[in-house]
């Protein structure tokens, strides 16, 4: 089955001044994400993030390389394909003086649609995202979870195959991003819809995507979902092993799941894959050969070590 | 092309441009209050120079002109502007719309609002200095209204083009433009008194023609031979010529990334 993105070979450049070389914001960039995924793009400032979803969302073309979103090209089929996809923007902003409903009537329209079928998409979609009391506060009155919430109910508006989230927590409270969350998992899992989005926030990608992609220096440093990136990258979580009577004469670097083993005195540190699969099994084998069960204390690697690991 | 999805399309610009308009108290202050000034301060300067009827009349249809078209172009002038201003450019590329939906849209409520500001101006011309207003019959007046929306759509398309370009400061440059256009089509003189070669120029200016064209009606010679015929057939070719502008502006702003500049 064809991806619901495929990029090869993707390059992006800027001008900065009339006399200064280009800057190169993506060079060469190959990606595929599977239909129905949540595909998280991490990266520092300027890593790129917004350059390439700006040019899968047709918005920004490439100097070189091919992009196909849904089977379309970005540039050649750029207007079949805006038909299918959406984006919702960090800081969502809108027409000041425009209520709830008229914004998510316009844009409606922009999706060509109309009469009982417009207003029908949007008292769905004012229900959807808790939003009917708020029908007619105009934008510029709404709280900032309020706004992040039209946003995310407009990019419904078309109902898109394929949605594109921009940072979508961005400036919101804990609260909010907690509920927006919910709702893009909601989404995910009760239609099916393939979600990129780029974000800072490595909770969120932690709690939403199955496969992430690491942008580096307008490179992509890794892909891959997160369990893999750690265990690639001998990231996994840390088992340590305290004994009371010194250190049992164990290959601890050949049991099962052991990324890699390090024995100071009366200690034995250990990195797992998978602490949550491995540890049962691991600490049977290693009771079984000590009759000295050892004081055992885990740490879960954490997205954070990977992204450190990655981007720096 | 689905017309009656493109028609929903035109209708969201069209719709959006009539709320905004209802919601911005400045918007109806623009098309009474500076129109109104106009007609006064150039009504009372011709009685108090003891200009003759003809004269007056040839100077009132000058200030019709431009306040009809200033205000005509002014929708589609903003049909990116409010878009800059509240930064969500993006949201109406990603969107499957042509430039002609925005265009269309836009400029159908622009053209409503020149309407009535040539009927306000009409009627207070009429009422406060005698102008004879229906003197040129439905076709003279249909024909110079029609003249006056294409040139208001050709500076319209301009602005956006500019803005999409170099964003909101193009707003500037596109009045300053419109203004030395006045100045050139003859606005309250015979461009007859120009100087040579930019007495050429005006020639240039779809606008010259169809001022021409309906002061002729009051008794003025007519300065070409055929007013209507070069006065559209210019302004078609500048509509085209924009319209490709334009289009070759948004191309440029996908490939520079400035519309997601100008939607930070």
């Amino acid at each position: 089955m064809q991806p619901a993105i495929d990029v090869q070979g993707l390059y992006k450049s800027f001008r900065t001044g009339y006399f200064k070389p280009p800057k190169e914001v993506l060079q060469g960039i190959d990606l595929e994400v599977a239909h129905g995924a949540i595909f998280g793009i991490l990266g520092p400032n300027a890593a790129g993030k917004t350059t390439f979803i700006s040019i899968l969302t047709t918005l920004l073309l490439p100097d070189r390389g091919r992009a196909t979103v849904l089977g379309l090209d970005t540039v050649a089929e750029a207007a079949r394909l805006r038909e299918r996809i959406n984006l919702a923007a960090s800081n969502a902003h809108f027409l000041w003086c425009l209520t709830v409903e008229e914004t998510l009537r316009f844009y409606g329209r922009l999706y060509g649609l109309g009469g009982r079928v417009l207003a029908g998409k949007v008292e769905e979609l004012l229900e959807l995202f808790g939003l009917t009391s708020h029908r007619r506060t105009t934008f510029e009155s709404l709280s900032t979870g309020l706004k992040q919430r039209l946003a995310l109910a407009k990019t419904l508006i078309n109902t898109p195959e394929l949605l594109f989230l921009d940072e979508p927590t961005s400036g919101l409270d804990p609260e909010m991003s907690e509920h927006i969350r919910s709702e893009i998992a909601r989404l995910n899992r009760e239609t099916g819809l393939t979600i990129l989005l780029t974000t800072h926030n490595l909770r969120e990608a932690e709690e939403l995507c199955s496969e992430v992609a690491f942008l580096k220096g307008g490179r992509m440093a890794a892909t891959g979902s997160i369990p893999d990136l750690q265990s690639r990258l001998g990231l996994g979580d840390h088992l340590s092993l305290v004994y009371k009577s010194g250190v049992p004469p164990l290959d601890f670097q050949r049991l099962p799941g052991v990324l890699s083993c390090e024995v100071r005195d009366s200690e034995v540190q250990l990195v797992l894959d998978r602490a949550e699969v491995r540890l049962a099994p691991l600490l049977e084998i290693i009771t079984r050969q000590s009759p000295d069960p050892p004081e055992v204390r885990v740490k879960e690697a954490d997205l954070e070590e990977l992204y450190r690991e990655l981007t720096h | 092309m689905n017309l009656p999805t493109d028609i929903n399309k035109i209708w969201a610009f069209a719709s959006r441009s009539l709320l905004v308009n209802r919601r911005n108290v400045f918007a109806i202050f623009e098309m009474l209050f500076w129109p109104g000034i106009s007609i006064f301060s150039v009504g009372l300067l011709t009685k108090f120079l003891k200009l003759d009827e003809a004269t007056v009349t040839f100077v009132l249809i000058g200030t019709i002109g431009m306040n009809t078209i200033q205000i005509a172009q002014l929708d589609l002038s903003y049909a990116l502007l409010y878009d800059v201003w509240s930064k969500s450019l993006r949201h109406k590329f990603i969107a499957p719309i042509h430039l002609s939906h925005l265009l269309v849209g836009t400029g159908l409520v622009g053209l409503m609002r020149g309407f009535l500001v040539f009927v306000i101006m009409g009627l207070l011309c009429m009422w406060l200095f005698g102008m004879d207003l229906g003197r040129p019959g439905l076709t003279g007046l249909s024909m110079f209204l029609a003249g006056m929306f294409l040139n208001a759509a050709i500076l319209g398309i301009l602005v956006v083009a500019l803005v999409l370009r170099f964003g909101q400061r193009a707003e500037v440059a596109a009045w300053a433009f419109s203004y030395l256009l006045f100045l050139l089509c003859g606005l309250y003189y015979p461009v007859t008194i120009l100087p040579p070669g930019i007495k050429e120029m005006a020639q240039l200016i779809p606008l010259t023609y169809f001022l021409d064209y309906f002061r002729h009606f009051y008794g003025f010679p007519l300065l070409s031979a055929h007013p209507l015929l070069f006065g559209f057939s210019q302004s078609v070719i500048y509509l085209g010529l924009c319209y490709l502008f334009l289009h070759s502006t948004l191309n440029t702003a996908l490939r520079r990334g400035t519309i997601l500049r100008l939607s930070e």
